[in-house]
């Protein structure tokens, strides 16, 4: 009997015993699903990641800081200026690997329109922060290379405080706005920038609809004694990627710091809580752990009961030798039997699988969906642990004698 | 039907010095202990012993489902106590053909699969042709209007005649049964053993192993098997 008709028999056996396979199969079942639910989740969360990495700079950006000083700093380290307006200019100028140059600098300051007031983050920045945050007006412009040169005391706001200081983002537009004493003239409001993880957690990018942008140069003279930076975040070009631009960005600044005082980052993405990360980070590999562990409990049920079923059928496997079936053709009948039932196994996990992660996606608003690599994946483990619990049965089965198996 | 390969009348099964022995744990236990035997084409032969006489091991030997320890066995021409494996699985397909006393009739499929069985292990021969042979052999044995029933809904005596179709389709040089009757009632027996004279009529070899007098009376000759010995042959 050939490979052909050794699996055809063993199809046919499967198909036979049905009822008597569905429940070792209920194992492989559940653990494909969670398998397969866990990677469709993990993949919807991960294009997640990369869309709002997207949104607050790209996995491009590149972050400079200013290093702590040493416990026992040299005359080099106190001579440095650190990181100022002067450093991005710089870079700007000089840098052939950059796309763009945002340098910038926070406070908390007291906003007053009218009769409301508060205090609110004021971001002095320059024209480029916009292209590396991926932001722009909804109303009016944003900051040009002009207000920058000439100082102008000119406010670009974010959605939120546009919204509480004038009632809408339109009527803020080309409206005086005071900002520690200092008159501003409203030249345009943001758009309101959202993004959410999952359902249960809230706008991580609302900080950004809470501040106003001002020319980093007016920010110095009006607020500040020197240029010093409280951020310097690069865009390395397409040609260029990050790795040279670190690089050619780190001797450009030791070349006027004569000491390496700051620190070369590539953009982490920030923003996303690190306890919501690390939590779902968790719960993705306890789902995948659980996967795993039931995949391998449900082979376990299938060889036992793949091995019981031999050991009813001996007599039956007797006959068949004793009728001129080789050791071969046994051992191959049974693996293909395995083999079939837990391929059904598995495209049962799959619609399950697809089922669960439908739900969840659903209800955690995750853009999650099962590809055809997922699948294939799920199917092939269950085929390879079907295959691994049918080899023991398959070889005990094979390797009994016609006449033992004719006694039993 | 062609029944054998070698003419009748010259040995087609010939047994010189048989013996095999088993090891239950440090003890050996001789079950044969010298066999000589020759059954010539178209015999019909009754093999009679009590129990643990050895007459089973006898046949398994002969049926070529297990070796014997020392001593040579030809089978048409053969000298198969020196195959193993997938040798010895072949010679079974092509050259015996069993009916065991519980029929062992595979219960999920048909009659007419049942009896294709053999064809399909030997290979070569396609579905259809398998179905076409295997039921020309159950219209000649009376069964043909229960070819797609399973084994449940048939009478003892039907299963036996399923399991007797099914050891000739191959067209075997040996028909070798074991107790054919001991699981049937008395009128199905005779039935059976109706059938097993046709054959003989028809030129097959037949080797039947029995510890009932008058089953073995209806065969031509009777070898009586005792302690591992032929004691009458």
């Amino acid at each position: 009997m050939g490979i052909l008709e050794s699996l055809l028999t063993g199809l046919d056996e499967a198909r036979r015993r049905w009822g008597q396979t569905l429940l070792s199969l209920l194992g492989l079942v559940l653990g494909t699903a969670s398998i397969v639910a866990v990677l469709a989740l993990f993949g919807g969360q991960a294009t997640n990641t990369a869309k709002y990495l997207d949104e607050v700079g790209g996995a491009g950006a590149v972050i400079v800081r200013d290093r702590a000083l040493p416990p026992e700093p040299t005359p080099r380290d106190l001579a440095s200026k650190r990181l100022t307006y002067a450093d991005a200019r710089f870079l700007k100028d000089r840098s052939r690997t950059l796309m763009a140059v945002s340098p910038g600098w926070a406070r908390q300051l007291r906003y007053q329109a009218g009769g409301t007031g508060f205090t609110g983050q004021v971001i002095g920045t320059v024209p480029d922060y916009a292209v590396i945050n991926d932001i722009a007006p909804m109303v009016g412009r944003y900051l040009s290379d002009l207000d920058v040169l000439t100082q102008a005391r000119v406010a670009v706001l974010g959605w939120k405080f546009a919204d509480s200081l004038y009632g809408t983002p339109e009527a803020a537009h080309n409206r005086l706005l005071t900002i520690e004493g200092k008159v501003y003239r409203v030249v345009g409001v943001l758009e309101r920038e959202e993004f959410y993880f999952a359902a249960w957690s809230g706008n991580e990018l609302e900080y950004r609809n809470e501040r106003a942008y001002i020319p980093l140069t007016t920010a110095v003279q009006q607020y500040a004694e020197n240029d010093r930076l409280d951020f310097l975040t690069l865009k390395a070009s397409p040609a260029s990627g990050p790795r040279l631009a670190q690089a050619e960005v780190a001797s450009l600044l030791y070349a006027r710091h004569g000491v390496v005082d700051f620190d070369i980052t590539p953009s982490g993405g920030g923003g996303q809580d690190d306890d919501d990360t690390a939590f779902l980070l968790m719960f993705n590999y306890i789902f995948l752990v659980v996967g795993v562990v039931s995949l391998f409990t449900g082979g376990i049920v299938i060889a036992n009961i793949l091995l019981a079923s031999v050991v009813e059928r001996i007599r039956e496997l007797g006959t068949r030798m004793a009728l001129g079936a080789t050791a071969g053709s046994i051992f191959l009948q049974l693996l293909a039997e395995v083999m079939v039932v837990t391929f059904f196994g598995g495209l049962a996990g799959l619609a399950l699988g697809s089922g669960l992660t439908g739900v969840v996606a659903m209800i955690m608003q995750l853009p999650a969906s099962v590809t055809p690599g997922i699948a294939a994946l799920g199917l092939g483990t269950s085929l390879v642990v079907g295959f691994l619990a049918g080899l023991y049965p398959a070889w005990r089965a094979a390797t009994i004698t016609p006449v033992e198996a004719l006694r039993a | 039907m062609t029944a054998a390969a070698v003419p009748a009348g010259a040995p087609l099964l010939q047994a010189r010095g048989l013996t095999k022995v088993y090891q239950l744990g440090r003890v050996k236990v001789p079950a044969l202990r010298g066999v000589d035997l020759d059954i010539r084409a178209g015999e019909y032969v009754a093999i009679m012993g009590p129990s643990g006489s050895g007459k089973s091991t006898l046949m398994h030997i002969l049926g070529c489902l297990d070796r014997p320890t020392e001593g040579r066995y030809l089978l048409d021409g053969d000298d198969v106590s020196v195959l193993r494996g997938r040798a010895l699985a072949r010679t079974r397909n092509r050259k015996v053909g069993f009916v065991f006393q519980t029929f062992n009739l595979m219960p999920r499929l048909t009659v007419d699969e049942n009896v294709a069985l053999p064809l399909k292990y030997r290979g070569g021969l396609s579905r259809k042709e398998r179905r076409a042979r295997a039921r020309a052999i159950l219209d000649r044995l009376g069964m043909s209007d229960r070819v797609a029933h399973r084994p449940d809904d048939l009478s003892g005596g039907q299963r036996q005649r399923v399991a007797i179709a099914r050891a000739l389709v191959g067209e075997p040089s040996i028909l070798l049964a074991d107790e054919p009757t001991g699981n049937l009632d008395s009128a199905s027996g005779a039935e059976v053993l109706a059938t097993f004279g046709d054959l003989h009529r028809a030129g097959h070899t037949i080797i039947l192993v029995t510890h009932d007098p008058n089953v073995a009376a209806r065969a031509e000759r009777i070898i009586e098997v005792a302690d591992g010995r032929v004691v009458r042959a």
